[in-house]
């Protein structure tokens, strides 16, 4: 039985929701987890006072999370396993730091989803996220293994140094995205004028993106078949660092000429 | 020695001999179906028997775009060692140098969820000489290797199971054009998922026994039993009379079953298809531990 947290009111000051992760909550039954405290502004409120709960944390380790949770920060942060399904929108900070699981927004999320903590230099480390809508600025920032997919765009700032992982925004990714990237993969379903950090390489049909995109539209985002059998622009940086990072631009250009 | 009869064709009271093997399955794909085969072709080439290729492989089915990792045409291939090592050494050597180099190919692992493993992609990587890189995509990892157009990709292992190789049918005929008919009419519906035919065709011209008569160093020699032309220079010839040509068909297998399914197939086939002798080589059942009578194959698929 799925444990889900649909929310009855809005909370009065920005909620870290870091301790709703299916690993935190397994084994928990429906009082127990609206029992739970979160912090609220500088206070904290019960879980109950926001939440109407149902189900319970089971082995199957799925927690749904209903509602327009633009106020709530850190939702899936941390997490290792299992999954997390948004149906609506995310706050800030959504999947920092993951390690593990799946990680799934319907709606919009805010800035830095995926990303390190503040000061870390690491970010995620594994798991996959998928937003359907937009993502705020710096998403994957400082990621280092995992998947993070926008079904929109991405805001400025995507990648930021970025050690490996993929970043895929098939809306496009917004400006001075892969700064101080590494070995990470930037992916843009849109046109997009890379940093000078960035170097043109070559057109070609890239195989792994067309698994990683085929993953990410059984995940539920809609991706156009043009993406799939069309080429990529590499472009390859950040200079700055090893060149061994890449940006994957759709030829939107060539596939017009096919 | 008669078993039955199917039609005008008799059946041999006798059994086909099989070994434990390991196997993979690989998918290849490519960027059309004719180079996903060019690439499966070369891969299962001198790879008919183990004791002189070191292998045994076969294209096993053509995979419809719809049915491949990546979306692309495919063929799946089955390759067989006498263990798992084997398996390891002979998959690297034959990806490394006939599906890496192939036009538009990539790698997918065909027995994925498989209990053992063996490195493809992770020992394949090396030649990258350093700019390769790995992606993991659903759980599983990947290697890109440049190349000259674009990248390899190939997965980082690729699963081993349990197999039956050496299953076998003999078939023969008043002449060699029909014996050869009715092996290819055999061949062609012993063909499946979970079957591998290695040899040229599927079919084998020059059977082989173990050992010779002559040396004791040699390992195989012709089959002198079911040679027509000693049948009367020999004194323990299996030929029968009327019989100018026979073929056999060596069958490797995921399965006992697999193997005991496509022999029967095998066997109405070719008795449908004017085989007039049909009957299976072994070693007196002391070598394999997989016993395939014919008496069992007489209901029809």
């Amino acid at each position: 039985m799925t444990l889900t947290l649909t929310l009855r009111t809005q909370p009065p000051a920005p909620v870290l929701a870091t301790s709703l992760i299916p690993e935190r909550l397994r084994g928990l039954n429906a009082s127990a987890v609206a029992a739970l405290d979160l912090r609220c502004g500088g206070g904290t409120v019960a879980v109950g006072d926001l939440f109407e709960v149902s189900g319970a944390g089971t082995e199957e380790e799925k927690l749904v999370l209903a509602g327009d949770l633009r106020r709530f920060d850190w939702i899936g942060a941390g997490m290792s396993r299992g999954e997390i399904e948004v149906p609506g929108d995310v706050g800030a900070w959504a999947g920092a730091e993951m390690s593990g699981g799946l990680l799934r927004i319907f709606g919009d999320a805010g800035a830095r989803l995926g990303a390190a903590y503040p000061g870390a230099r690491v970010g995620m480390t594994g798991g996959e996220i998928v937003v359907s809508g937009d993502a705020g600025e710096e998403a994957g920032a400082g990621m280092r293994r995992g998947l993070v997919a926008v079904g929109g765009q991405t805001g400025p700032g995507a990648g930021l140094r970025m050690l490996a992982g993929t970043v895929i925004a098939l809306g496009g990714i917004g400006a001075e995205a892969g700064l101080g990237n590494k070995r990470g993969s930037l992916v843009s379903g849109r046109p997009v004028r890379p940093l000078p950090g960035y170097a043109f390489a070559t057109r070609f049909r890239a195989p792994t993106l067309v698994l990683a995109l085929r993953h990410v539209r059984q995940l539920g985002l809609t991706v156009d078949d043009r993406l799939l059998r069309g080429s990529w622009a590499r472009w390859s940086g950040d200079r700055t660092e090893l060149t061994r990072g890449e940006i994957l631009i759709f030829d939107a250009e060539a596939e017009e000429t096919d | 020695m008669t078993g039955f009869t199917l039609g005008d064709t008799e059946v041999v009271d006798t059994f086909a001999e099989a070994f434990p093997m390991r196997f993979t399955r690989l998918v290849i794909t490519a960027a059309t179906g004719a180079w996903a085969l060019e690439a499966a072709r070369s891969m299962t080439g001198f790879a008919t028997s183990v004791i002189g290729c070191k292998c045994e492989a076969a294209i096993e089915t053509a995979l419809a775009a719809e049915h491949t990792p990546d979306g692309r045409p495919g063929v799946a291939v089955l390759l067989f060692a006498m263990d798992r090592e084997g398996v390891g050494k002979r998959i690297l050597e034959r990806v490394g140098q006939s599906v890496m180099t192939c036009p538009t190919t990539a790698c997918f692992d065909g027995l994925a969820g498989a209990e053992r493993t063996v490195p493809l992609g992770r020992n394949l990587r090396y030649f990258g000489d350093g700019f390769q890189a790995s992606k993991v995509i659903a759980g599983q990892r990947f290697w890109r290797i440049p190349v000259m157009a674009g990248e390899f990709l190939v997965c980082e292992s690729i699963g081993v199971g349990r197999g039956v190789g050496g299953g076998n049918l003999v078939i023969g005929a008043g002449d060699e054009d029909a014996a050869l008919a009715a092996a290819q009419a055999s061949a062609e519906a012993m063909r499946g998922e979970g079957i591998a035919l290695p040899f040229p065709g599927g079919i084998v011209r020059s059977g082989s026994k173990v050992g010779a008569l002559t040396s004791k160093s040699m390992p195989a020699s012709t089959n002198h039993q079911m040679a027509p032309t000693l049948r009367v220079q020999v004194g323990d010839t299996l030929v029968p009379d009327g019989v100018a040509a026979m073929f056999e068909i060596v069958i490797d297998g995921v399965s006992e079953n697999a193997v005991r399914q496509a022999m029967r197939r095998g066997l109405h086939a070719a008795a449908a298809a004017g085989a007039t002798h049909v009957t299976a080589a072994n070693f007196g059942g002391k070598l394999g531990e997989f016993h395939f009578p014919l008496t069992e194959l007489r209901e029809a698929p």
